[in-house]
């Protein structure tokens, strides 16, 4: 039964592409394209996504993203930017750690001294 | 791996907010210095290895592809990943029972295949109490190629790992990092002592994603369904960090309390 499967696939689309055979079958050919696409960008999509996080984390503290991972490349530190974006949000303090070990590989950030000290940064 | 992905960062996410508000705010120590002499001895032997069972492997290979060998039908039907390991297993099974599976054939190399897929597998459980209750310790472990912040209690979704049944224990070997509300432990890359135990509990398959390809005017169409083999762990230990100590429990000093009243009175 092609027509049912389009239909079920075609739940929530717009106008008559939900109703009309003709219609649904093409956009639903469509979505399924855009689907394999979108998996292959989902990748590029997440990891751009880590990156801002980790780069809004180490920022924090004073150090930006590229001399952080370059720090951290030093040290042979092999975590990958999905865990360093889920520690920077979640644990604080261990990502400070993280962070105080890439400064001290690699120095070359504003003398270590973040410029605004909000939240965190208080404590230091 | 995607839908069952996000419905385990979503209480991953519920979990570590209920831990955020309990950390104290004494900055955590960094002990590296003793880690980072150990360690650098252990990828270059690690990659040894390495070497060592591929070069073994691409000599068995070349030796079953001649027409001299009676028992080559029963070798063609393996693929899969681990070509290497199976191959020279495959070797060793010839000589002793044919009506064995590759997998069977030597457990040494599959406990190499294990630990290179960073997994040690204990004995099956029965009757052993390794459920814990939640602590707010997390280790960051690796899998193969994916890397996984864990904790306890938490269940993480990896590739089909091979020779582990459900109901086993596990020893994830390969822990890049451990934190506690204490100590932090960063390793580089891999932290020697560290262990973190967990336990198989199933092997199922991921959710359809169909494989639809096409191109337009020119006739051709495809469609496909794909299911990813799937393993669910359950995390049940983190050792190699100091823990935080046990609060004692409320009912202790409710029933003291009705006491020191009546003596008062």
């Amino acid at each position: 039964m092609n027509k049912k499967e389009v239909f079920k696939l075609a739940k929530g689309f717009r106008g008559r592409a939900k109703n009309c055979i003709r219609i649904a079958r093409e956009r639903v050919e469509k979505a399924l394209q855009y689907s394999y696409r979108d998996r292959r960008n989902k990748k590029r999509d997440m990891r751009s996504l880590w990156i801002q996080r980790i780069n809004a984390g180490t920022r924090q503290h004073g150090v930006n993203y590229g001399n952080f991972m370059h720090g951290l490349m030093k040290e042979n530190i092999q975590l990958n930017r999905k865990v360093l974006s889920e520690i920077s949000m979640h644990e604080p303090y261990s990502f400070k750690a993280l962070v105080d070990v890439s400064r001290s590989a690699f120095p070359g950030n504003k003398a270590a001294i973040p410029l605004k000290k909000e939240g965190l940064a208080i404590l230091v | 791996m995607a839908n069952r992905r996000c419905f385990q960062t979503a209480t991953r996410y519920l979990q570590s907010i209920k831990s955020l508000t309990a950390f104290s705010q004494s900055l955590p120590p960094t002990s590296t210095h003793a880690l980072h002499q150990s360690l650098t001895t252990k990828p270059s032997y690690h990659i040894y290895d390495n070497n060592f069972n591929n070069l073994y492997a691409q000599s068995a290979r070349f030796t079953r592809h001649f027409s001299s060998r009676p028992t080559d039908s029963e070798d063609d039907d393996d693929d899969d990943d681990e070509e290497d390991y199976e191959s020279g297993e495959e070797e060793e099974g010839e000589l002793g029972s044919e009506d064995e599976s590759a997998n069977l054939s030597a457990e040494d190399k599959e406990k190499d295949a294990a630990e290179i897929g960073y997994t040690v597998i204990g004995p099956l459980q029965k009757s052993d109490r390794v459920f814990k209750p939640y602590e707010p310790v997390f280790a960051v472990v690796q899998i193969g190629s994916h890397q996984f912040k864990v904790s306890n209690g938490d269940t993480i979704y990896t590739e089909r790992l091979k020779y582990c049944d459900v109901n086993d224990k596990l020893v994830l070997n390969k822990v890049l990092m451990l934190g506690s509300q204490t100590q932090t432990v960063i390793g580089r890359p891999v932290l020697p002592d560290a262990s973190v135990h967990a336990v198989v509990e199933e092997h199922a398959l991921d959710a359809k994603v169909i494989i639809f390809k096409k191109k337009r005017r020119k006739n051709y169409r495809r469609k496909n369904g794909h299911r990813q083999e799937l393993t669910k762990l359950r995390i049940t230990d983190i050792q190699g960090v100091e823990k935080p100590e046990k609060i004692t429990p409320l009912k202790k000093e409710k029933k003291e309390n009705p006491g020191k009243v009546a003596v008062g009175a």
